[in-house]
C-alpha cells in the first residue's frame, strides 16, 4: 500500500505541503521544548568546593511525605533561602558508627561514612539532606539547582500545553486532508480495497509525512534549541557553565511522538471513514453523512460547562501558574467549540444568510448555502480560527496585564520616597534619627512554602519590620492591620487568602524560606499581592538581613542619609527602584513571551494550513458550479462571502473566549475586573486573523479557478 | 419464455431474491427496491431501464455488493454475498466483479496502467501480462498507458474503466450509465465494445441505462418502476444462447 500512498501524496502537493508544514513546525517546537527538559534532567557538573568531600550534609530542599486519599505521596521543592543546620547536628553525626572527619559549619557539613543510610536518617531528623557524587554541586551552587528547576518546570508544565497544541493541530490537519478525499477513498473501496487496506494506506501516508517532516523539523529544532540555550544563558536564566543539552535525546522523542500522533490521527480519521459505502463513489457529490451524533453534542456541552465553571474558579498566583491556568481554560473552550462546531456552523449559516445576501447578492446566497451544507466539514476551519483568535486575544495580553499590574501596585503601594539598595549592615535606628526622616522600613524579598493538596508551592513573600510600615507601604489592607503582624503572625494577599481559604484570625501552616516549619496567625489581608508578594512576615519571624530599606523622608535629609549608609549601599528615589523592578520583570517574562509567541504563531499557522487544505478540496464543487453557469467572478465573491461569514463568527466566538479567560485570570490575580487591552493589540489580532482567513483561501481558490472546469468536474478531487 | 430454465440455473452469474432496500431520507423512509427477484445468466448482456428514481442504481449497487440490501439475498455464482463480512465482500468483488460507473471512475493520482491493475495489486495477485495486453488492446488504450486520467477524453476514460473491470477476468461486469456522460458517437463506440466483449469472451454484463439506444445493444431489457420489475424482455435470444 505504501506505493499507492506515495502516488496519492504526489498528486495533491498543496494539501501535502500544508500538512508537512504543520508537522515540521511541530517537530521543531517539540524538539526545542524537549531540549529544555533534557537540559533540566542532564547529569550535573563536577563539584568544585566539595570535590574532596565524600558526603555533604546540607539543607537545600524541603521534602514532605503523606497520604492523599490513601495514596502515599512525596513532594520536594528547592528552598528559596539557604537552610542552616542545627548546631548539634555535627555531634549527632559523629556518634554514627563509621562516620569520620566531620567538618563544616551551619551551612553544610562534610564527612566520610561507611553507612550512608544511617547518615541519611540522622540528617533527615534535622530536616537536612545527604548529597554525594555530582549532587554535591547542588549544595555549593544554588543557581544551578534553580536553573534546573526552571528548565524542568518550563519544559514540563508549559511544554505539556505545547505538546497538546501540536497534537491537536497535527490531528486536525491530517484528519481534514483525509476527509477531503472521501470520494477517492470510496472509489478505492469500490474498486476492491478492503477497509483494512484503506486504513493501512492512510496510516502509511501519515507515517511518510511525519518522517519527511522530521527530516526538516529535527535540524530546525536543534538549531532552535541551540539559539534558545544561548538566550537563556545571556539573559541570566541559566548559569553559563551549566552545559545545556542541545536536544540529541529530545529529537528522537519528538519524532516518535509526531509519528505516533500522525498514525493515531490517521487511524481515527480512517475509522470514521470505515462507515463509507463504496456506493458513494458512484454518486455525483460525495457528502459526509448529515447525521450528527448526540454523543458529540453531549461532550461538547460538558466541555463548555467545564470551561465556564473553570473560569469561575480562581487560578493559582504567579505568572507561570496564571498562564498555565489561562491556557487550560482556553483549551477547554476550544475543545467545546471543536465539538459543537457543526451546530455552531449550522446556526450561523441560518442567521447569516440574509446578511450575506445583502452584502454579496447571489454569491452571498450561494455562500450561505455552502456554509449550511458544509457545517460539518467547516468544523475544523472554525476551530482553527477560534483557536488562534482565542490564544492571540488572551495569553499575550495576560502576560502584559500581570506585568503592568505588578508595577502599578508597586508604584501606588510604595509611600517611601527613597529606597536603599544592598543596605548591608546599615543601622536602621541611626537612619531613623536623621532629621527629616519620618520612617524607615527594612524589607527582605523572600518566599515561603505552602502545602497545596499533595504538592508544595513556593509563594513570594516579604519580611518587613511592621513598626513604621504604615508610613512607607500601602498594601491596601482590606481586613485586619499590617502593624499587627508580629513574631507569630503574618499578613496575606487576598488572592492567596482566597485560594487557601484563610481568614483573619486563622492559623496558617507554612515553611519559611529556609525550611523552618511555622504555624502563624493571619493578622491582615491586603490587595497588592502582585507587587509585594503574597505573604508579609515580620523580621521578628524571619531574621535574615534586609535586601532593601524603604525610607520616608524630606529631600533635605538625602545628603545625611547618603553619608550614613556608606559606600556599599545606594540610595535612589523609589520611582527609580520601581523602574528597575519593571525591567527585571520584563527579563523574567521573556521566556513566557517567547513560548506564548510560539503558541500563537503555531495556532495561526494551523488556521492557515487548515483553510488551504479545505480550499483545495473544493476543486470539484467549484467546477460543478462553473458548469452550472456561475461565473468566475461570482465564485470569487461567493468565497469572499463565505470567509467573511466564517471570520465574523470566529472573531465573535474567539473574542468572547479570550475576553472571558482574560477577565477571569486577571480578576483572580489582581482583583481588577477590567483587563487592560491595548487597541493596537486588538487591531493586530483582527488584522492577522483577516489576513489568514482571506489569504489562505483566496489564493488557492483563484488557482483552482484558473484550471479547466471540465477536467476538474470529471476526474480530479 | 423466461431465460431461467432448470438446466441453466447452474449457469446463473448473479441471482437476487426478494431484494428490498429502503433509505432513510431525513427521517422519512424511501423504498428504493421493493422485492426484486431476478437471475442474470452467464454470457448475457442485460440492460436495466426505468425512469429516474425507479431504483436502477440501487439494484445495481446491491447486486454488486457495493451496498447492502435491507432484506433479501444476492448470489454471485454460488456465493451468497449478503452473508459476507465487509472485508470478505471486498475480496469477492475484486476477484469476481468489475465495475464501470457513469463518471469519476479513475483515481487521478494513478496513470492508466496503474488504474487498470489497481484491483489486482490490492488483491496481491500477479497480473497476467498477456491478458492485460489483450484487454488494453481490445479497449484501445494501448497508446495511453502512461497518461493520467486528466489527460484523456471522456470516451477514453470509460474505455480505461472497462479495461480495469475486465483485467480481473470477472464473473460479471456491472455498469451504471457508462455512456451517460458521453456524446452519442463516443457512446456507441463504447457500447459496441461492451457488446463485442460479451460475444467474443462470453462475459456477463449488467448495465443500467435510461437510453433506449444504449439498451438496444443488450440481449435482455429489465424495466423498473418504483422499485419493482414491471417488464422483462428478451431481444436477442439467439446471441444470448451462443
Ligand atoms: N443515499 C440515499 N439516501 C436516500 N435516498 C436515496 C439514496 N439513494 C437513492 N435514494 C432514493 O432511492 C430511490 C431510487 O434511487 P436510484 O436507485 O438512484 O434511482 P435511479 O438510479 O433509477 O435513478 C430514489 O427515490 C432516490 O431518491
Ligand atoms: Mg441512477
Amino acid at each position: 500500500m505504501t506505493g499507492i500512498a506515495l502516488r496519492l501524496l504526489r498528486h495533491r502537493p498543496g494539501s501535502v505541503l500544508a500538512t508537512l508544514i504543520a508537522l515540521i513546525a511541530g517537530v521543531t517546537i517539540l524538539t526545542s521544548m524537549g531540549a529544555l527538559v533534557e537540559s533540566g534532567l542532564r547529569p550535573l557538573p563536577e563539584p568544585q568546593q566539595y570535590a574532596n568531600a565524600e558526603i555533604v550534609v546540607a539543607k537545600r530542599d524541603l521534602t514532605i511525605t503523606g497520604k492523599q486519599l490513601g495514596d502515599p505521596y512525596t513532594a520536594t521543592v528547592q528552598l528559596p533561602e539557604r537552610g542552616s543546620l542545627p548546631a548539634g547536628l555535627a555531634d549527632e553525626l559523629r556518634k554514627v558508627p563509621g562516620v569520620e572527619n566531620v567538618a563544616g559549619n551551619a551551612d553544610a557539613l562534610t564527612l566520610q561514612a561507611s553507612d550512608r543510610v544511617a547518615v541519611e536518617k540522622v540528617a533527615a531528623s534535622a530536616g537536612a539532606q545527604v548529597y554525594t557524587g555530582n549532587d554535591r554541586v547542588l549544595v555549593e551552587r544554588p543557581d544551578i539547582a534553580e536553573a534546573r528547576g526552571l528548565l524542568i518546570e518550563v519544559g514540563g508544565a508549559f511544554g505539556g500545553y505545547v505538546v497538546m497544541l501540536v497534537m491537536f493541530v497535527v490531528a486536525g490537519t491530517i484528519g481534514l486532508s483525509i476527509r477531503s478525499r472521501r470520494r477517492d477513498l470510496a472509489l478505492l473501496r469500490a474498486t476492491a480495497a478492503t477497509p483494512g487496506q484503506v486504513r493501512r494506506m492512510l496510516m502509511a501516508e501519515a507515517a511518510i509525512l511525519a518522517v519527511a517532516g522530521s527530516v526538516v523539523g529535527v535540524p530546525a529544532g536543534l538549531l532552535a534549541s541551540r539559539w534558545l540555550g544561548e538566550q537563556l544563558v545571556a539573559r541570566g536564566f541559566v548559569p553559563a557553565d551549566y552545559g545545556l543539552s542541545r536536544g540529541l535525546l529530545a529529537a528522537p522523542a519528538a519524532v516518535l511522538l509526531i509519528v505516533l500522533v500522525a498514525l493515531g490521527s490517521a487511524l481515527l480519521a480512517s475509522r470514521k471513514l470505515s462507515g463509507i459505502r463504496p456506493a458513494e463513489a458512484l454518486s455525483q457529490i460525495a457528502v459526509e453523512p448529515a447525521r450528527l451524533s448526540k454523543v458529540r453534542l453531549g461532550f461538547g456541552l460538558v466541555a463548555l460547562t467545564g470551561a465556564v465553571s473553570s473560569s469561575a474558579v480562581s487560578v493559582g498566583a504567579g505568572g507561570q501558574a496564571a498562564l498555565a491556568g489561562a491556557v487550560s481554560m482556553l483549551y477547554l473552550f476550544v475543545l467545546a467549540v471543536a465539538l459543537l462546531a457543526p451546530w455552531i456552523n449550522g446556526i450561523t449559516a441560518r442567521y447569516l444568510a440574509p446578511v450575506l445576501r445583502a452584502g454579496w447578492g447571489n454569491s452571498g446566497y450561494l455562500a450561505a448555502k455552502n456554509l449550511a451544507a458544509n457545517a460539518r466539514g467547516g468544523a475544523t476551519v472554525l476551530t482553527a480560527l477560534v483557536l488562534s483568535i482565542g490564544f492571540g486575544g488572551s495569553v499575550w495580553f495576560l502576560q502584559d496585564n500581570v506585568e503592568r499590574q505588578t508595577v502599578q501596585q508597586l508604584k501606588s503601594g510604595t509611600l517611601a520616597q527613597y529606597t536603599v539598595l544592598t543596605p548591608g549592615e546599615v543601622s536602621v535606628e541611626k537612619l531613623g534619627r536623621i532629621p527629616g526622616v519620618e520612617a524607615v522600613t527594612p524589607m527582605r524579598q523572600t518566599a515561603v512554602i505552602v502545602k497545596v493538596l499533595d504538592t508544595l508551592e513556593v509563594v513570594p513573600a516579604q519580611a518587613i519590620d511592621p513598626a513604621q510600615a504604615k508610613a512607607t507601604l500601602d498594601l491596601k489592607v482590606r481586613k485586619g492591620e499590617l502593624a499587627a503582624v508580629g513574631p507569630d503572625s503574618i499578613a496575606v494577599s487576598a488572592t492567596q487568602a482566597a485560594s487557601r481559604g484563610w481568614k483573619v484570625g486563622d492559623e496558617a501552616s507554612l515553611w519559611l524560606g529556609d525550611g523552618t516549619p511555622k504555624r502563624l496567625r493571619v493578622a491582615a489581608i491586603y490587595e497588592r499581592g502582585l507587587g509585594f508578594g503574597d505573604v508579609v512576615l515580620s523580621t521578628a519571624t524571619f531574621g535574615q538581613p534586609p535586601t532593601k530599606l524603604l525610607i520616608r523622608a524630606t529631600p533635605d535629609a538625602v545628603p545625611a542619609l547618603k553619608a550614613a549608609i556608606g559606600q556599599s549601599a545606594t540610595l535612589i528615589p523609589s520611582e527609580q527602584a520601581t523602574a528597575g523592578v519593571s525591567k527585571d520583570l520584563a527579563i523574567s517574562a521573556w521566556l513566557n513571551k517567547l513560548l506564548i509567541t510560539v503558541m500563537i504563531g503555531y495556532a495561526g499557522l494551523a488556521a492557515a494550513n487548515t483553510m488551504t487544505v479545505a480550499a483545495l478540496a473544493r476543486r470539484r464543487e467549484l467546477a460543478v458550479l462553473q458548469l452550472a453557469g456561475v461565473t468566475t467572478r461570482q465564485l470569487k465573491r461567493m468565497v469572499h462571502a463565505e470567509q467573511a461569514g466564517l471570520l465574523g463568527v470566529s472573531v465573535l466566538i474567539g473574542g468572547v473566549i479570550a475576553a472571558v479567560t482574560l477577565t477571569a485570570v486577571v480578576y483572580a490575580l489582581t482583583g481588577g475586573a477590567v483587563p487592560y487591552v491595548p487597541l493596537a493589540g486588538v487591531l493586530a489580532i483582527l488584522g492577522g486573523a483577516t489576513l489568514i482567513a482571506m489569504g489562505t483561501t483566496i489564493v488557492p481558490i483563484a488557482r483552482l479557478l484558473r484550471q479547466s472546469s471540465l477536467a476538474a468536474a470529471g476526474t480530479r478531487e | 419464455m423466461p431465460l431461467l430454465t432448470a438446466d441453466r440455473a447452474a449457469s446463473a452469474a448473479v441471482r437476487v431474491q426478494e431484494l428490498t432496500r429502503t433509505y432513510d431520507a431525513g427521517g422519512q423512509p424511501v423504498t428504493a427496491l421493493d422485492g426484486i427477484d431476478a437471475t442474470f445468466v452467464r454470457g448475457t448482456f442485460t440492460a436495466v431501464m426505468g425512469p429516474s428514481g425507479s431504483g436502477k442504481s440501487t439494484l445495481l449497487q446491491t447486486a454488486a455488493g457495493l451496498d447492502r440490501p435491507t432484506s433479501g439475498r444476492v448470489f454471485v455464482g454460488d456465493t451468497e454475498m449478503t452473508r459476507l463480512s465487509e472485508a470478505a465482500l471486498t475480496r469477492l468483488r475484486r476477484t469476481k466483479i468489475g465495475f464501470v460507473f457513469q463518471m469519476f471512475n479513475l483515481i487521478g493520482a494513478l496513470n492508466v496502467e496503474e488504474n487498470i491493475t489497481l484491483p489486482l495489486r490490492l488483491s496481491g495477485a500477479r497480473p497476467d501480462r498477456r491478458w492485460l495486453a489483450e484487454v488494453t488492446h481490445r479497449v484501445g488504450v494501448t497508446n495511453q498507458l502512461h497518461r493520467r486520467p486528466a489527460e484523456l477524453s471522456g470516451g477514453q476514460q470509460q474505455r480505461v474503466a472497462i479495461a480495469r473491470a475486465l483485467a480481473i477476468r470477472p464473473d460479471v461486469v456491472f455498469a451504471d450509465e457508462p455512456t451517460g456522460a458521453l456524446d452519442s458517437h463516443t457512446a456507441s463506440a463504447v457500447l459496441e465494445l461492451l457488446r463485442s466483449i460479451v460475444d467474443d469472451h462470453g462475459q456477463t454484463i449488467i448495465m443500467v441505462t435510461h437510453d433506449p439506444v444504449a439498451a438496444s445493444y443488450a440481449d435482455r431489457v429489465v424495466t423498473l418502476a418504483d422499485g419493482r420489475i414491471v417488464a422483462d424482455r428478451n431481444q436477442r435470444e439467439a446471441e444470448a444462447v451462443a
